[in-house]
């Protein structure tokens, strides 16, 4: 699904990541790990094509971004669902109509997928709160809500940066609990974090494994947890 | 999730939008866009009618000064008036010709002269007000028929202050079509910025958009469509109230002799051209605003 052949990308002259090498398959779990400024927020970009890698070579759903229009481009990103640290919900729409964006972006009936929405939101238990602008929400439930915004499309792969770093223990559990579930679903779910006992906690749950960067290199390629 | 639930859940859909107000509304800038778009289409208003009415008298006056001319016989006697009347008659493109009576010149002179003036005591010469007919008559040829029925007789054909006189009423309707361009660059470039303040102010939607995978066209209608709203209400609002002033100026017009508007029929057609094309205006200025910004945004 994802292939990284030497990848490498910088800003100013500063090389942040240098001759990356991983491969992602279809269906996996996967933690990408390090200390911070290590370039795992880089590297997610480059994955969700915020960015385009500056060396080497990316494949994305056996795709190319690089050499691909802006058209292909978007077709790619619309099979990926992101959930940020910082959450990126829009704070004048309620947690329904957040979780309803990307079907109107992706030019779907909002009507006819109605029923998902509000299943959606109910597994990641927000019904009480489907009406609620996200500055009324605490971090968790911002964090749950961006992840129903992030698989109300159905996406092949699912990278969240770092999508306990605001939350307590529990929720960071709780949030866990739903990317696994997801990957148990078929999705294949990346997750961008340098909380070790959430990795430790994903050992019973799941078959991950770890990408770890340091100083934009990657030292582990992929060895089980 | 379209391919179900980790848990069975009893589905209970709840109403959700056809389409997200996805651009945040209100603010100064909004208001701002608003009140300029009314601004610009009342001067609209104002420039275009001032335009048509300028082209109307200018009209008027082509009319009016094409279809007659003057004769002056400078020291009539006896009959020097009736050969020159003969020869207007006998002539192919003189339709009338009146000699003035004595009053009647006595009226035109009283500005100069003053009521009552002993004309008779002063060597005025004869005017003849002619009335021509289809193309006129042949100048040169009248002239000389005219020397010869009473040297020193001059045949005016209002040539020399018809000219400028037209000149006059051009430029002010070339004035009020380069007003009304201004204008509606104006309103274009305050739509342009607006949009530019509204996509700067909304960055972080943008790039929400474009990560769950919307195109750029998708986020230029989201951006668009409320300033053309806006433009046009505005437009709409400002033209109205530019036809209201402009159908009580003709009560002040006619004091004056001049039509200065048109028909309240008229001016309402004319106050929907201006809000359309306030709208079409905002609508083509914030399309190429967006559409430049959203290239520069990372």
């Amino acid at each position: 699904m994802i292939h990284l052949q030497q990848v490498s990308f910088g800003y100013d002259g500063r090389e942040i990541l240098s001759a990356v090498e991983a491969e992602i398959a279809a269906g996996s779990f996967h933690f990408l790990t390090g200390p911070s400024g290590a370039g795992k927020t880089t590297l997610l970009k480059l994955l969700y094509l915020e960015a385009l890698p500056q060396g080497g070579k990316l494949s994305l759903f056996g795709e190319d971004p690089v050499t691909a229009g802006s058209d292909a481009r978007m077709q790619l990103r619309r099979r990926i669902g992101i959930v940020f640290q910082d959450f990126r919900l829009l704070d004048h729409l309620s947690v329904a109509e957040n979780v309803t964006l990307p079907l109107i972006v992706h030019g779907r009936d909002p009507a006819k997928n109605a029923g998902d929405v509000a299943d959606l939101i109910r597994w990641v238990g927000l019904s009480h709160r489907a009406d609620a602008p996200p500055r009324a929400l605490s971090a968790g439930e911002k964090q749950r809500a961006a992840i129903a915004r992030a698989v109300i499309t159905s996406p092949d792969l699912i990278i969240a940066d770092e999508p306990t770093g605001n939350v307590d223990a529990e929720m960071g559990m709780r949030i866990l609990r739903l990317l696994v579930e997801l990957n148990r679903l078929g999705k294949t779910v990346l997750i961008a974090t340098h909380d070790l006992g959430l990795i430790r906690s994903a050992r019973s749950m799941v078959t991950a494994r770890i990408l770890r960067l340091a100083d934009g290199r990657l030292t582990a390629g992929g060895a089980e947890l | 999730m379209s391919e179900g639930t980790p848990q069975p859940v009893a589905s209970t859909p709840q109403p959700l939008p056809q389409r997200l107000r996805l651009v945040p509304g209100g603010g100064w800038g909004a208001a701002l866009a608003t009140l300029a778009a009314a601004g610009m289409a009342f001067l609209a208003m104002l420039s275009l009618v001032a335009g048509l009415a300028a082209a109307d008298l200018a009209a008027t006056w082509q009319r009016d000064l094409q279809g007659s001319a003057t004769v002056r016989l400078s020291a009539p006697d006896a009959t020097s008036l009736d050969r020159v009347m003969d020869v207007l008659r006998r002539t192919d493109g003189v339709a009338a010709a009146r000699a003035l009576a004595a009053e009647d010149q006595a009226a035109l002179l009283a500005p100069w002269l003053g009521e009552g003036a002993a004309l008779s005591d002063l060597p005025i010469p004869q005017l003849i007000d002619v009335t021509l007919a289809g193309a006129g008559p042949d100048v040169d040829r009248l002239a000389a028929a005219l020397e010869a029925a009473s040297p020193g007789t001059v045949y005016d054909d209002h040539g020399a202050w018809r000219g400028p006189l037209l000149e006059a009423a051009a430029a002010i309707r070339n004035l009020a079509v380069a007003a009304v361009a201004l204008i509606a660059g104006a309103a274009a470039g305050i739509t342009a910025l607006a949009a530019r303040a509204s996509l700067a102010g909304n960055a972080e939607i943008v790039r929400v958009v474009r990560l769950i995978g919307g195109r750029d066209s998708f986020i230029v209608r989201a951006f668009v469509r409320p300033l053309v709203w806006r433009t046009g209400l505005g437009a709409g609002a400002g033209a109205i109230l530019g036809a209201v002033v402009l159908a009580a100026l003709p009560k002040a017009g006619a004091a004056l002799g001049l039509t200065i508007a048109p028909g309240l029929g008229s001016l309402f057609s004319f106050a929907a051209a201006v809000a359309g094309a306030g709208a079409i205006i905002g609508w083509a200025a914030a399309q190429l605003a967006v559409r430049a910004a959203l290239r520069e945004l990372p």
